[in-house]
């Protein structure tokens, strides 16, 4: 485990998108500490549990089983500890109601899953690389979903 | 309450009777007092000839007394004397009698009184005459003068009576043209009188069978339109109760008790009588919308249950108002309608309401799977292929890189099928919010979303005027790509694609046929193209889900786009039709009301 490296977390219960996701951070040669969980349970025990290091970034699947990202989203917000963390929506719904739902609990990014390695890639790169304090103040329902230049 | 027919003809009838029995009356009256005339007068004229017969009998007595005692005085026979004697006894009758007759005269009292003086001076005379016509008292001189004297006498005595004669006859003369006078001017005016009492009787006789007529009339119509009522209520399945609240007395029409499960009549109502018929459960509302009616005047629909005798419960809506009558009095009129035919086909109804969300709801989830699930196994699909990288193509057989680049394609494929289906049915289920929007911004952001094709075949596109509409934004931009686009996926090889685009204000009394006649304006825009257009045959049919009418090979498409514009236009209660001659370019028409 790298020291100064950013804690990224996903929560997927697909093991397809897990290694997807796996072998995209591996290719762009960033400096990450990279956890999995596969369910909502599963990830709030993650987060609840003081020995684990907090994610800087979670990606939070919206359908899963046990407990959903929305359920986890929230529970999340409230959590005192747990506000701060930066949480791209990582879905392959791109529905209205899900967008809106998720920006209103306050997520920080909507990711529609791509069906390009490459273009995976190219998102997990800038979503990891940009200045979050910036991006958060601007936020608005525009760009909210992850659109590629 | 103003349809109760007005009769004010009665009132004039009352003056034109009383007039006419105060003529009666005052015929009467007259009739009588002449009646009372003629008698007096009739006594007057009795009384005349009375004292006129007793003054002549007066008369004749003193005359009767005057020739016995001349018949006395010649022959000297006595039996002359006896009417001399029995005159003073006649003469003192007729005066009793004649005192009697003339007490209401003091004239003729006067008169009696000095009359009664000569008379007596007369037979004073006689006396003499008799004594100096005795032979041994005989005194020729003295008999003479007392004979000269008895003739003056009579003189005075006929000239009293005359002129006492003459007194009653004047009397009576004057009497009588009194009587006259009052008499002589009521025949023409009473017989005139009796014509106007008979001519107001007429009048009244007229204006009653006048009345009569328009009351047979009435009667008539009344009579129609209680039948008519009463069918109606027969045929609507509602009845009528009227409860008068002075007289407490309750009428149910007809229908009422055929709606409560009896014969019309069979029972008389009383104020309790119809809570009897409501269902348990109903009572207290109904008993509550009864007394609110007397409260407030009028009451809106109350709905209720009511139990038949034969235990079948019919469901009712009712409604009542509080009326007040020309006399002031109070009629509480209620109507009950029998909507339980109404009532089931509405449980059918909204059963059926809940089957159909239940459709929806399955619907919806059914585009959940569509939007996720199916999405998922192809996205990984999609993914797989792009992992595969060069490297491993060059040491894959040339048909294997085929079948992956084959693969590739209907992948694509699929996935543009899938996006299309979720924005043909998101069409319908997301929300529709209607904003006014400016149908030219639109057209621009739907332009600008086609740049690239725009571009790549220099297509040229010129809008006219565009008008400001309450549209949900996003759908028609949507609609406008769609249009735009398949022009352009459809233009001929080798021709620049021209799209015109117009739009008009128009009646939709002008569009009987295909427009909503509720909205009176709306805007027709067409788009006309220079493409290769299409069989006018399949003008219709184009507007079919999954309908396309080239191979898949030339022209990519899913035989969703114009479908999604048909349901876009439908969701603003437009419409949309399509003309066209192959190789002659294709206009698309919308209606967008105003």
């Amino acid at each position: 485990m790298q020291k100064n490296a950013l804690n990224i977390l996903l929560a997927d219960d697909d093991e397809d998108d897990r290694l997807f996701f796996k072998d995209a951070f591996e290719e762009i040669k960033i400096q990450t500490n990279v956890e999995f969980v596969h369910d909502g349970m599963q990830l709030m025990e993650h987060l609840m549990d003081f020995d684990n290091k907090l994610p800087d970034i979670l990606f939070l699947d919206l359908n899963m089983p046990k407990k959903t990202g929305k359920e986890c989203l929230i529970e999340i917000k409230k959590a005192e500890h747990l506000k701060n963390i930066i949480i791209a929506i990582y879905s392959t719904s791109s529905s209205e109601d899900d967008i809106e739902d998720t920006f209103i609990q306050g997520a920080n990014i909507y990711i529609k899953k791509p069906s390009d390695f490459n273009t995976l890639k190219k998102i997990i790169n800038e979503v990891v690389t940009v200045n979050w304090h910036y991006h958060t103040s601007g936020l608005n329902r525009d760009n909210f979903l992850l659109r590629l230049k | 309450m103003k349809w109760i027919p007005n009769f004010n003809s009665s009132n004039s009838l009352r003056v034109i009777f009383v007039i006419a029995v105060f003529i009666l009356l005052f015929l009467s009256s007259i009739a009588y007092k002449h009646n009372q005339d003629l008698n007096e007068s009739s006594k007057v004229v009795m009384h005349t000839y009375e004292i006129n017969i007793q003054l002549e009998r007066l008369m004749s007595a003193i005359k009767d007394a005057e020739t016995g005692q001349r018949g006395y005085i010649i022959t000297r026979n006595a039996r002359f004397l006896t009417p001399y004697i029995y005159s003073r006894d006649k003469v003192n009758t007729s005066f009793i009698t004649l005192k009697k007759l003339t007490t209401d005269n003091p004239v003729q009292q006067e008169n009696l009184r000095r009359l009664f003086k000569l008379i007596i001076q007369r037979f004073v005379s006689f006396e003499n005459c008799l004594k100096y016509s005795d032979p041994k008292t005989y005194d020729k001189r003295r008999l003479d003068n007392h004979m000269f004297g008895g003739r003056i006498l009579m003189e005075n005595i006929r000239f009293k009576v005359d002129e006492m004669n003459d007194i009653e006859k004047t009397y009576l003369k004057n009497r009588l043209k009194i009587y006259d006078d009052e008499i002589s001017l009521s025949p023409l005016f009473s017989i005139s009188l009796f014509l106007t009492a008979l001519f107001f009787i007429l009048l009244a006789f007229r204006q009653i069978s006048k009345d009569f007529q328009r009351l047979k009339v009435f009667n008539k119509k009344l009579l129609i339109s209680n039948g008519l009522i009463s069918e109606s209520e027969v045929i609507g399945k509602f009845s009528t109760w009227q409860w008068d609240l002075d007289a407490n007395k309750i009428d149910y029409s007809d229908n009422q008790y055929r709606l409560l499960g009896y014969q019309p009549g069979a029972f008389i109502p009383v104020k309790e009588t119809f809570l009897d018929f409501v269902h348990p459960d109903d009572k207290e509302t109904v008993s509550n919308s009864i007394e609110g009616i007397i409260r407030h005047k009028q009451l809106p629909f109350v709905y209720y249950k009511i139990l038949l005798p034969s235990h079948e419960i019919r469901y009712f809506k009712s409604t009542g108002k509080l009326l007040t009558d020309q006399q002031g009095s109070n009629i509480l009129l209620g109507i009950n309608f029998d909507i339980t035919d109404e009532h089931l086909l509405n449980i059918e109804l909204q059963e059926r309401n809940k089957e159909l969300e239940k459709t929806n709801k399955e619907l919806a989830s059914f585009n959940h799977v569509a939007s996720h699930d199916l999405q998922e196994p192809l996205r990984k699909i999609q993914t797989f292929i792009s992992r595969i990288s060069d490297a491993d193509k060059a040491v894959m057989s040339q048909s294997a890189i085929d079948y992956i680049s084959k693969i590739e394609v209907s992948a694509k494929r699929m996935r543009v099928l899938i996006d299309d289906l979720l924005l043909f049915s998101r069409t319908n289920t997301t929300k529709k919010e209607f904003i006014k929007t400016n149908l030219e911004e639109l057209l621009e952001n739907a332009e600008s979303e086609l740049t690239e094709v725009i571009e790549e075949k220099s297509a040229v596109i010129v809008a006219n005027k565009l008008p400001k509409l309450a549209v949900i934004p996003y759908q028609i931009e949507q609609l406008f790509i769609n249009l735009i686009g398949n022009s352009l996926k459809y233009s001929r090889p080798n021709v620049i694609p021209s799209i015109t685009i117009e739009s008009i204000r128009v009646n939709s009394e002008d569009y009987p046929e295909i427009l909503d006649q509720n909205i009176k304006k709306f805007h027709k825009i067409t788009f006309t193209d220079n493409g290769m257009g299409f069989d006018p045959q399949f003008k219709e049919t184009i507007f079919i889900l999954f309908q396309r009418l080239h191979s898949k090979t030339d022209y990519p498409g899913t035989g969703i786009g114009l479908a999604i514009c048909k349901k876009i236009v439908d969701n603003h209660k437009g419409h949309i039709m399509a003309d066209s001659e192959p190789d002659r370019g294709s206009v698309f028409t919308i209606f967008l009301p105003d």
